[in-house]
């Protein structure tokens, strides 16, 4: 790996929780070949490589933002077992587990992140199911709000409500709707 | 169901935008009343949600970005390396095995060169000190007499014969024997005795092959001549033993047109390389003694000239008599025509020499070999 813009992997990985582009893009470019290959080996194929990767490095991001989060092992290793697992979860998803998993790397259990993963996979899953079930303009409405953090009176004038009350309105029905439809999936999970 | 007063309050509370004292009654409310705390309570793991689902997508957007980036560069270098890549890959491919048949080949090729080359060089060899003594006819006086006698197309063409060289007689109903190698590939064959011309008898008659034996360069010829009646009581026997080294022994025969008498000893008692089938004799001798008889003073004949050696002086080499008798025994009787008797009685056996070659010397042809 290319270590000159970062001395050491804590430089790297803290780079990584700052989101820096650099960093993600030495890390990414370092390590997709290396999931592809396994993905591959591991009846699968590339775009699903390149999901798991994203995904992978996004799980490696938001573990650095737990607070107490420490890194026992290589970025490599660590990078690896999340792919590993968020794989064969898919796998398992899709019933297509093979049995015997052709590794390439050591990997670590992830035995301390293993429930946070899980809640937020649970929670970015149901979300999205949430908002595509809740359709159209309610979900423009709620991503623009809670995403992106627009206040109200952009989302009047981008939406063209009459006035932001109009909007406020609007807003509280999308949001009832959709919580109804968010827990009735996370509940279900 | 919350109401939309309630909702704003959840979320102004949850934003943290409440003020001090209503932040206190709001906090105060939600430990009374519950349904308002689970709704503040699920509004808060949808705003986590939330976030992270944003979050993630951002990433994800970005990540996609840091991907076709990395997808335009292979595909740059890709491209660059397109041209070369099916041979590239085929030689990385085939590398090895192409070089191991590659050396196999070349070791092939170079060792069969060279052990052809030891071989043609060991038959060179061979060939350059061994020389069979056949007499090769002047080609150019051959040449001349044929141009000579073309116009003459009435007069009929006396073609010189190609090769000559000696045989005897071993019965006295006409069979004689030569050198395999003298009439080996012979059109027609004759044989000449000058042996008298003083007295105007040259006796000429024209031979076939009966029977022959390359491995031992030996051919049995017959005249067919029909105006030859016989040769009488022969005056030499043959030995069917060996004979002891440094034994005196002579030759007669046609390395010229004229019979010519040569004498040594057997120096040795195996041939060219170790043969076991002729002796080594220190006569000197030409081209055209093949097939002569080899002699020893008691008129028992011993061998038949065959060849000599260029790398050593005076060693020239004779098949022993042995080989002819057994070669002779050899012979299917269809191939015969009429008995080969062989001589009993040695009449030369208190002969002095030039007595002895008188006795034999009407016996000993030139043979003519043409092609």
């Amino acid at each position: 790996m290319n270590k000159n813009s970062y001395g050491s992997e804590e430089e790297l990985l803290s780079a990584v929780g700052r989101q820096d582009s650099t960093a993600l893009n030495l890390i990414y470019k370092t390590y997709f070949p290396m999931i592809l290959h396994f993905v591959i080996q591991n009846n699968g194929t590339e775009p699903e490589a390149k999901d798991v990767c994203q995904e992978s490095i996004i799980v490696l991001y938001e573990n650095t933002q737990q607070p107490g989060f420490a890194l026992s092992c290589k970025i490599k290793t660590y990078l690896y077992s999340v792919c590993r697992r968020q794989w064969l979860k898919r796998l398992a998803e899709k019933g297509r587990y093979v049995g015997k998993v052709e590794d390439f790397e050591n990997f670590v259990a992830l035995e301390d992140e293993r429930a946070a993963m899980d809640e937020r996979e649970k929670q970015f899953g149901v979300m999205r199911q949430a908002l595509t079930q809740l359709g159209e303009p309610c979900r423009t409405l709620m991503e623009d709000f809670f995403v992106h953090s627009l206040t109200m009176q952009q989302i009047t004038d981008k939406m063209g409500y009459t006035n932001a009350d109009n909007a406020k309105n609007q807003k509280y029905k999308c949001l009832m709707r959709l919580k109804k439809l968010f827990f009735a999936g996370y509940r279900s999970d | 169901m919350v109401t939309k007063e309630e909702y704003e309050q959840i979320e102004a509370y949850l934003n943290g935008t409440l003020k001090t004292e209503q932040r206190a009654q709001f906090e105060q409310r939600l430990r009374n009343e519950p349904q308002l705390a689970k709704e503040t309570a699920e509004q808060r793991l949808l705003l986590q949600s939330f976030r992270v689902y944003g979050k993630r997508n951002q990433f994800k957007e970005q990540l996609e970005g840091i991907h076709q980036e990395m997808q335009a560069e292979t595909a740059r270098s890709k491209r660059l390396a397109f041209e070369s890549y099916g041979v590239r890959a085929f030689w990385k491919k085939h590398l090895p095995t192409m070089a191991v048949a590659a050396s196999v080949a070349l070791v092939t090729v170079f060792s069969t060169l060279l052990v052809m080359d030891y071989v043609r060089s060991l038959e060179n060899k061979q060939a350059t000190y061994y020389r069979a003594l056949k007499r090769e006819v002047d080609n150019i006086k051959r040449k001349q007499n044929v141009t000579n006698d073309l116009p003459a197309s009435n007069a009929p063409v006396v073609v010189p014969a190609r090769y000559s060289a000696t045989g005897f007689v071993v019965s006295s109903n006409g069979y004689l024997v030569t050198d395999y190698h003298v009439i080996e590939g012979a059109n027609s064959l004759f044989i000449e005795s000058r042996a008298e011309s003083r007295s105007d008898k040259i006796q000429r008659y024209q031979v076939k092959e009966v029977y022959s034996d390359p491995a031992r360069d030996l051919a049995i010829l017959k005249i067919v001549d029909t105006s030859f009646v016989s040769f009488g009581q022969l005056p030499y026997t043959f030995k069917t033993t060996e004979s002891e080294l440094g034994e005196p022994v002579y030759t007669l025969a046609y390395p010229r047109e004229d019979i010519v008498y040569g004498d040594g000893s057997i120096s040795s008692l195996t041939g060219f390389e170790g043969d076991t089938t002729a002796y080594q004799i220190s006569i000197p001798v030409n081209p055209g003694n093949s097939g002569g008889p080899l002699l020893d003073g008691k008129g028992h004949l011993i061998g038949i000239v065959k060849g000599k050696s260029v790398a050593e002086d005076g060693a020239a080499f004779a098949v022993k008599s042995k080989h002819l008798l057994k070669l002779i025994r050899s012979i299917p009787k269809d191939s015969l025509s009429g008995t080969l008797a062989l001589p009993r009685t040695n009449r030369m056996k208190g002969l002095k020499r030039p007595e002895q070659i008188k006795q034999i010397q009407g016996l000993v042809f030139n043979v003519k070999v043409y092609h």
